[in-house]
């Protein structure tokens, strides 16, 4: 009998379909389905990895479905807290340590150390500086994943860029001297400001606060009562910033059109032209630039890791860089606490299966060429492979400085990103626009600390 | 034979009838009411109960996370908004700023384009729709693209003032430039008013400039002891709503600048402070207060506009009426 193709090829989806059921059956529930709304910035470029882990976790837990919501990145801290205080918030959220500090206080999400303690969850597999940034009040809210490290204390540099304008490729600066000799060849002017750059230095808020570190500075005091950042090495942290800013990139708005509507992770930054010598960077964009320029990412004769600068001219001073600060630090999987103790369990075993499995986040991290909290995923030697630079990166983890934060973090972080900013324009000297934040942010301190002693929250 | 004959009605029925007839028609409004009742009652659960609710928000404590009531603090946020608040008076100052400009710009070139698109010739219809498209277009998305319009350095406007030598503008980093940026993206939706006004200039009766031509007056007479004083309701019209709309602007500058208001917050407007106590600050309470604020100014402007209406608008000439 001969078929014709129409049926041929039904036959065919037919069967594909029926396989595609077989790991579905060999991982039947046999109770209760509990669904996980997983909500997560991840991005799409990582969504099918996410997928991947997944698979893997529901294979070992045929009870949990989970459900991988990508959020969009934009609006990310609102789409967050209107979620987390909805009556019906995601099985499990992604959040940063200021965000989980303030749903902690807000009974928002729920500890979980009791979970930790009955699933026998070993911790001291973190790094401390990792594990150590998710407690608040002496409780424990939630696993880490990514790192906390690693995020502001590298830099990756163009061989070729230093190269063409005379300078050994394989000797970065280690200076801010050094690096502004080197830029100052490097930028190039045009009528629309400038053409190519050496060093983009400046950011929001925490931009500021890692430099800080790197001139023997300090955020806060370790208890997080007192701010700090105004001190003679801030004052002059930020004076470094605004004339570097203005006699080598020609001000702050030059900088700023140099880089609109781009974005690393979507292919059309400067970087990817050559535009760009010294870019500071977090340890995502290893994954990125793997995803957008292989050929570049493969050939290390034309890019390099370093770490973040220090201030030459003091002695004090060495490489440094700051975990757990704002948004840059510190993501974390934490519980909502409305969910029935069932869902809580479910989130629970997932936020395990992320944080220590190695099929979980260490395979993700892997995978991106980046580090992870735990410190046994760091030390398997494919990732020489993997990142041609990761001793540097290694490197960079260990030169990590916690930062300590409280709940409030977000408000005074926007203070203090607002009197940067007024500093860059010139509408205050440097000393003034951080005197002016710290009496503000202080007084929004003192007001927390205030409530928080007196039981309020 | 029976069967052919109408069974006549009896006198019970008649005045049944006639008390029908007679209530239907001393209560014929009903049908008016019946018309508006769908408009009346989302305005009533979607505007009027929300706006109560936010009254009420607006003497509490109200944060992220509070659970049951929110603690009454009475005045205390209208006093934190008028001795504390630094990004009250700046917002405002934007705010009010913007609509300085944008409200009378985009009245006289919307009632600019109007007077051309009342012109008899032939392909106005053409005209008219290729004027009108760009108010149709959505605000994200004209917004979307008037920000690669601004982009400094790849931005078609820029791009144009290098060949024609002038000084490219940094559009949408340097403070200076952000509110003129918000103020040329607001003339792209004056297709709304254009129609309105275009709809003026009809009603004007052509006798009246027959008149004026005979009498010897000029286009420039014509334009300014007819047209002009005719349209003043139009005018009064499109510049109430052109302000009550202004003082809400957000979209636009929430997709151009983001939440912190682009550079020094030069463009950070008040809807936009509203939002980020709310949503970035998760301080309910005090942005329900921001908002009543604004509410009570758009209030009152309104109130003293149209009072101070019959000063300069024209609605004809009453007393002709009497007798």
């Amino acid at each position: 009998m001969k078929l014709s193709p129409f049926v041929r090829l039904t036959i065919v989806l037919l069967m594909l379909f029926s396989l595609s059921l077989v790991p579905a059956l060999a991982q039947d529930c046999e109770g209760e389905v509990i669904e996980l709304e997983f909500m997560n910035w991840w991005g799409a470029a990582r969504e099918a990895l996410m997928d991947t882990l997944i698979e893997h976790f529901q294979a070992e837990n045929p009870c949990i479905r989970v459900i991988n919501q990508v959020q969009p990145w934009d609006n990310r801290a609102e789409l967050l807290a209107t979620a987390a205080a909805s009556s019906n918030p995601p099985g499990i959220i992604m959040s940063t340590r200021p965000e989980t500090y303030q749903f902690a206080i807000s009974g928002l999400i729920t500890p979980i150390d009791a979970f930790v303690e009955a699933h026998g969850t070993d911790l001291s597999v973190f790094y401390d500086g990792e594990i150590g940034l998710q407690y608040w009040n002496g409780e424990l809210y939630g696993l880490p994943m990514p790192t906390a490290g690693g995020l502001t204390s590298l830099y990756i540099y163009n061989k070729d860029m230093l190269r063409d304008a005379g300078f050994d490729p394989e000797d970065p600066p280690e200076t801010w001297q050094e690096m502004e000799e080197m830029s100052a060849v490097m930028t190039i002017a045009d009528p629309m400001g400038v053409d190519a750059m050496g060093a983009e230095i400046i950011g929001d808020d925490w931009s500021f606060v890692a430099w800080l570190y790197t001139n023997n500075g300090k955020y806060a005091s370790d208890d997080g009562r007192t701010l700090l950042f105004n001190s003679p090495e801030g004052v002059e942290t930020l004076e470094w910033m605004v004339n570097f800013t203005n006699n080598i990139n020609g001000g702050v708005e030059n900088v700023t059109d140099f880089f609109q509507d781009t974005s690393f992770s979507q292919g059309d930054h400067p970087w990817y032209e050559d535009k760009l010598a010294f870019l500071r960077i977090n340890t995502s964009f290893y994954g990125h630039m793997n995803v957008n320029d292989p050929e570049e990412y493969s050939d290390t004769s034309r890019w390099g890791t370093m770490l973040r600068p220090y201030n030459g001219d003091n002695p004090d001073a060495t490489h440094a860089g700051t975990t757990g600060y704002n948004f840059s630090g510190a993501w974390a999987y934490t519980i909502p606490a409305v969910h029935s103790p069932e869902k809580q369990e479910a989130a629970f075993k997932f936020a395990e299966f992320i944080g220590v499995h190695p099929l979980g986040g260490c395979a993700f991290l892997f995978a991106q060429s980046r580090p992870s909290p735990v410190k046994a995923c760091n030390e398997n030697p494919a990732y020489y492979e993997v990142n041609p630079t990761w001793s540097v990166v290694l490197e960079g983890l260990a030169t990590d400085v916690p930062v300590s934060i409280t709940p409030v973090q977000g408000q005074l972080a926007e203070i203090l990103s607002n009197a940067i900013e007024e500093a860059l324009f010139g509408v205050k000297s440097a000393e003034d626009a951080l005197n002016d934040a710290h009496a503000d942010m202080q007084a929004l301190l003192d007001e927390f600390w205030a409530d928080f002693d007196a039981g309020n929250m | 034979m029976q069967a052919s004959i109408k069974a006549q009605p009896s006198q019970s029925d008649k005045t049944w009838k006639l008390r029908m007839q007679e209530w239907w028609f001393r209560n014929r409004s009903l049908v008016g009411f019946a018309f508006i009742l769908p408009w009346f009652a989302s305005f009533i659960i979607f505007d009027g109960m929300p706006f109560i609710y936010n009254l009420y928000l607006s003497f509490t404590d109200y944060q992220i996370g509070t659970v049951g009531t929110p603690p009454w603090i009475g005045l205390e946020n209208y006093v934190e908004i008028f001795t504390e608040d630094k990004l009250f008076g700046k917002s405002m100052y934007n705010t009010v700023y913007y609509l300085g400009f944008s409200v009378p710009l985009r009245l006289i070139f919307a009632f600019l384009i109007a007077l051309l698109l009342n012109m008899r010739v032939r392909g106005m219809e053409l005209y008219r729709t290729l004027f009108y498209v760009p108010s149709v277009v959505p605000l994200v998305a004209a917004t979307v693209i008037f920000a690669g319009l601004l982009n400094t350095r790849y931005g078609l406007l820029n791009q144009l003032f290098v060949l024609l030598g002038i000084t490219p503008v940094r559009w949408l980093s340097s403070p200076d430039a952000i509110k003129p940026s918000l103020i040329l993206l607001s003339l792209w939706g004056f297709g709304g008013q254009m129609i309105i006004f275009l709809a003026g200039l009809q009603g004007i009766p052509d006798d009246l400039y027959e008149a004026a031509a005979i009498d010897g007056g000029t286009g420039w007479h014509r334009l300014v002891y007819i047209t002009v004083p005719l349209m003043t309701p139009t005018i009064f019209f499109n510049m109430l709503i052109a302000l009550i709309g202004g003082f809400q602007i957000f979209e636009q500058v929430f997709i151009l600048l983001n939440t912190d208001g682009g550079p020094l917050q030069a463009g950070l407007v008040y809807m936009l402070h509203v939002y980020n106590k709310a949503f970035r600050d998760f301080e309910f309470g005090y942005s329900a207060a921001l908002s009543v604020i604004l509410f009570l100014i758009i209030f009152v402007l309104t109130i003293v506009l149209v009072y101070t209406s019959n000063r300069w608008v024209f609605y004809g000439d009453a007393q002709d009426d009497e007798p």
